[in-house]
């Protein structure tokens, strides 16, 4: 045993610098997985502390109609044997908001949270002055956030208009309890008493209002009373949420997120395990004399080879160990980066214990895992060879390594599986890194062929670096591997991201209408019509009836739900949807099924056309009749047409469901309409402020600001793929510099006798530039295909969006792989130039 | 004692077999020295892989103290030579990412012997390197290389000295002085010595002469001098 830990660390000591690289990649997948793991494990260990504040209650119940008696009646019930000990109302709408004082333009949609005295059961609200009481909002008071304050240049004691009503501003929301984590909102919190809600006017018809009943459950039955709750409201579309429920939710999507992510690392670690796969190959053959010695000693193979594995597993435990102060370092900065994300409760960055046993656990079983079948070639090395070089004997098939290596990969499978957390996922990424690899050795081997007649060219120094590229354990698959991969997700992913945001652009281009009215009443349609007229000097804009309507049965040959309950059960159909009626088929609308009715007919029965997508999920035709629930009331309607929608084109805003005019005769119902702004900023702040003073429950959702938080959404998501990208691409690099001080021995050899055959460190210089070069324009070739054949596939079948090749982002892409391949390969060959003949051939 | 009955060598040549040694009788008594002449590729150091349990022989069995080596696994072999055999090479072949110190220690850390150390520096100055334990093989001159590299083979004071041209690449003068060590070792140990060699007067020092020719033997073992 001391022999082998011994000889193990004198190994290390004479080779670390040459297997160094192999290990920061190691360190590099480690990293990420430890600091990916601690960050959510931060979260999640938060969010238990908190989660009943992060609801305000132990059961939320919803619904975006007022509640019926029947739930009221429920709850009062329970509140009465005791099961709940408080219950609290409060709404959630969205809203315009505007200043009072004419001086200040300008209006901003809200998300206005109208609260009762005991709100919050449960955390706190902070509030910049301090801690917040509801005495603070009674008689028209009103909390804001701090951006609202900068967006319309309001201060503390400002009035600002909230539908019918002035509201004075009374404190600045820090952080608020009950905000649901990552829910997408249109705009900032305002806080205001229940009680005074009704003045605003903005609970009338129309309203997107949802009702809340916050509940207080102390006791253990809260899971009994929110499944029986649950249970007794599920067709009465009113929702019952329990903190631990959602808790339970959250922590679940976090473990998801955690898992999925880490992923990452491991594709990093695994790059980096390929590596050290390849390396310790060359290493073997290297050291094959020193072994033929040590078993001349008297050594046996399983002593020599416990040697070798002890010193991988050293190295391996090192670069994991350094991945571990990689990742803490990283968590140090973490706070700055996302502050934003958990302001509504204090997160302590910290490594953890499990991410780091994990981290470690996987960077030193993938280290050992690749490095255990090439350092199985130590059992075949003869000692006789000291005697002489004969050529060994043609290998028998080797039982033993084939049996290593499938045990190798299954249990490279298991790893995956296990940082997946799911055997599933873990199955499809192995598969798919095995696909990848083998597509991209494939496209590699192909352009390796293609440029093989160079070596024919008039040049020496191109004729000698497409040799070498050719050569065997060059290292050269491994290297197109990674940078080829890295290269694939910083080229897809910038080709995505400048298709989506072209796409974006086309959209919100010169004649796309950029601003929605929505609520309009239907008394206020024409006045409404002519002020927009007049504001922006075009034709009054059109106004589209919306209603809303949930689908709560279905009739048909191939499909027969009888109740809200069966609809709910078939995915996405249980929702609400918002529905319309119209005479004409719109230009973006296409009938693929059926019958468009009459123009002018809005007498016979009810019909409805629905969108192709009913046909294809649902399997509803022609001739099937449909039941809605039209704010309480039960239309039924034939099935008169199918639909196909272009979605991108949402002039004539996009609707599952359009009826035959004549249907909601006489049923409540607003209006929408989509209008084009000014193109100036100030314009566009009047234009809104105005149509707020004077409609104050129409709200104004302008689709630039929407547009520009979707392309800053996008340009995040983009942002941190290429964050990997640029990992995979860095072990890529690791990988290169590694192989060149690998082989570099027999560089410095070949270098030395070329030179004492006439040629010039220059002539030098230029076949390693032109080797690494190719190698690199190869490399970049691959992964841009790669990426070319991934942001179309995407674009066409995921976003369905236009694709557009993107080639100044290919081009750019290849000669940016090129550059950086060449530069690494050359500074990382220095020494070739460097040494002086004579002495290198002395030393051989 | 070492006894060889009936050991010959053949290889593939390509599709052709090759016999580099004939079928070959003889005993060594513990002790003794013998040198092992003849012309390059004649098979000399093939019959001391053999004697060494470096290769196998095609036909024959090689009795060491009576253990058949030639039935032994490859395992086995390579403690047998840890316990029983040092070797010297031509070319020295020392590890080159050990020191000259921690080269000769290797064969004992591979026994496990706790004096390791103390041994290995005993050693070292035994062969005159006291002070260049620490240096590497790339430092060291030829004669200083295969000086570490009979320490290394006295090491676990093996009862057998087997030497493949131990001067064959040093210049005369170092040679030598090499030539003097081993014998003296052989002489002051009582170990066995076996020397391959084409240097006639090397061979002269001896107590017993083998010569080969084309893979067989010239004469029997002839006592040198008579």
């Amino acid at each position: 045993m001391t022999f082998v830990i011994r000889m193990a660390l004198r190994e290390i000591r004479a080779s670390w610098k040459r297997l160094l690289f192999f290990f920061v990649c190691i360190a590099i997948g480690v990293g990420s997985i430890v600091a990916l793991r601690s960050v959510i494990q931060s979260v999640r260990v938060a969010l238990a502390r908190e989660s009943r504040s992060l609801m305000a209650a132990d059961l939320l119940v919803t619904s975006n109609r007022p509640f019926s008696q029947a739930v009221t009646d429920r709850i009062t019930s329970e509140q009465r044997a005791g099961r709940i000990t408080e219950r609290s109302n409060a709404i959630e709408t969205s809203t315009m908001v505007r200043p009072v004082d004419p001086a200040k333009p300008g209006a901003r949609m809200v998300e206005l949270r109208a609260v009762e005295a005991a709100f919050p059961f449960y955390g706190t609200m902070t509030l910049q002055e301090g801690t917040y009481a509801h005495s603070m909002v009674e008689g028209h008071g009103a909390l804001v956030r701090p951006e609202l304050l900068a967006q319309l240049n309001l201060s503390i004691g400002d009035s600002i208009q909230i539908g019918n009503q002035p509201f004075q501003i009374r404190g600045v929301i820090s952080s608020e309890p009950g905000r649901r984590l990552g829910a997408f909102s249109l705009g900032s919190r305002i806080i205001i008493d229940y009680a005074d809600l009704p003045s605003t006017g903005l609970l009338g018809f129309g309203s997107r209002g949802t009702m809340q009943i916050l509940l207080k459950v102390p006791g253990p039955e809260l899971d009994q009373v929110s499944d029986e709750l649950r249970d007794s409201f599920a067709n009465e579309f009113v929702g019952v949420r329990s903190y631990r429920r959602s808790e339970d939710q959250i922590g679940e999507n976090l473990t998801r997120a955690e898992n999925y992510l880490s992923l990452v690392g491991l594709v990093v670690l695994i790059l980096g395990g390929i590596g050290v796969s390849s390396v310790t190959r060359v290493f073997v053959q290297q050291k094959i004399r020193s072994i033929a010695i040590l078993k001349c000693v008297g050594a046996t193979s399983s002593r020599v080879l416990a040697v070798y594995m002890g010193q991988i597993l050293l190295l391996g435990l090192a670069g994991s160990v350094l991945g571990v102060v990689l990742a803490g370092t990283v968590l140090a900065a973490v706070p700055s980066f996302v502050g934003d994300l958990t302001a509504m409760f204090q997160v302590d960055y910290g490594l953890t214990v499990p991410a780091v046993v994990q981290g470690l656990g996987v960077g030193v079983l993938v280290s050992v895992l690749f490095s255990v079948v090439p350092l199985l070639e130590v059992r075949l090395v003869k000692p006789s060879l000291l005697l002489r070089q004969d050529i060994p004997p043609a290998p028998k098939f080797d039982w033993l390594k084939w049996t290593v290596t499938l045990g190798v990969a299954a249990a490279l499978v298991g790893i995956a599986s296990w940082q997946a957390g799911s055997v599933r996922v873990g199955l499809m990424l192995s598969g798919g890194f095995v696909a990848t690899a083998f597509v991209l050795q494939l496209a590699g081997a192909a352009l390796v062929r293609a440029v093989q007649p160079l070596r024919y060219s008039s040049s020496f120094a191109l004729r000698q670096a497409v040799l070498h590229i050719a050569r065997p354990g060059n290292q050269t698959r491994v290297i197109l591997l990674a940078v080829g991969l890295g290269t694939f997700f910083i080229l897809g992913v910038r080709s995505l991201q400048a298709n989506l945001l072209r796409d974006f652009a086309v959209q919100a281009g010169e004649n796309a209408p950029d601003m929605f009215l929505i609520d309009i009443q239907t008394d206020q349609r024409e006045a409404l019509a002519a002020f927009v007229a007049a504001q922006t000097q075009k034709a009054a804009p059109r106004l589209i009836p919306v209603l809303r309507a949930r689908v709560v049965g279905v009739e048909g040959r191939q499909v027969e739900l009888e109740s809200y309950e069966q609809v709910r059960g078939r995915g996405g159909m249980g929702r609400e949807f918002t529905v319309t009626y119209r005479p004409q088929l719109e230009a973006n609308e296409s009938i693929i099924a059926g019958k468009w009715w009459d123009a002018d007919s809005t007498s016979g029965e009810a019909e409805v056309s629905i969108e192709d997508g009913f046909l294809d999920r649902m399997q509803i035709q022609v001739g099937d009749r449909m039941r809605f629930d039209v704010l309480g009331r039960v239309v039924t309607a034939r099935v008169a047409s199918i639909r196909r929608v272009d979605w991108q084109d949402f002039r004539a805003g996009g609707f599952m469901f359009v009826f035959k005019p004549g249907t909601f005769d006489g049923a409540p119902q607003t209006f929408i309409s989509t209008l084009q702004g000014p193109a100036d900023a100030a314009a566009r702040a009047r234009l809104q402020a105005g149509l707020v003073s004077r409609f104050p429950n129409v709200s104004v959702i302008d689709l630039r600001e929407v547009l520009q938080t979707i392309q800053g959404v996008v340009r995040n998501v983009s942002t941190a793929v290429t964050v990997v990208g640029a990992l995979v691409l860095l072990s890529g690099v690791l990988i290169l510099v590694g192989a060149v001080s690998m082989t570099k021995f027999r560089r410095v050899y070949e270098a030395a006798i070329l030179k004492t055959l006439g040629a010039t460190g220059r002539l030098i210089a230029t076949m390693l530039v032109l080797e690494y070069g190719v190698l690199g324009a190869i490399a970049g070739t691959v992964g841009a295909l790669g990426a070319i054949a991934l942001s179309w596939g995407v674009a066409r079948y995921a976003l369905e969006l236009p694709w557009d090749p993107a080639p100044e982002i290919t081009i750019v892409g290849i000669l940016a792989t090129t550059i950086l391949v060449a530069a690494v390969g050359v500074l990382a060959s220095l020494d070739v130039l460097r040494n002086k003949p004579l002495s290198t051939l002395r030393a051989e | 004692m070492i006894e060889l009955r009936g050991v010959s060598k053949t290889v593939m040549s390509g599709a052709q077999p090759l016999t580099i040694l004939h079928p070959l009788d003889f005993t060594i008594a513990s002790g003794q020295c013998i040198a092992i002449v003849g012309p390059s590729g004649s098979g000399k150091s093939t019959l001391l892989g053999l004697l060494a349990g470096l290769d196998a022989p095609s036909t024959g069995t090689i009795l060491v103290d009576g253990v058949d080596i030639t039935k032994l696994a490859e395992d086995d072999l390579a403690r047998l030579r840890g316990e029983k055999i040092g070797f010297v090479f031509q070319f020295f072949h020392l590890v080159p990412s050990l020191t000259a110190l921690e080269n000769i220690l290797v064969p004992m850390e591979i026994a496990g012997r706790r004096d390791a150390g103390a041994r290995g520096k005993q050693l070292l100055s035994e062969v005159g390197l006291a002070d260049r334990g620490h240096h590497y093989p790339s430092q060291l001159s030829g004669g200083e290389q295969q000086r570490v590299a009979i320490a290394r083979a006295l090491a676990n004071d093996p009862p057998i000295l087997l030497a493949d041209e131990p001067t064959g690449n040093l210049d005369s003068a170092t040679g030598r002085v090499i030539l003097d060590l081993l014998l003296g070792v052989h002489r002051t140990r009582r170990s066995t010595l076996i020397l391959v060699t084409h240097d006639r007067e090397l061979a002269d020092m001896a107590d017993y002469r083998l010569t080969l020719r084309d893979g067989r033997a010239v004469e029997p073992v002839v006592e040198v001098g008579q």
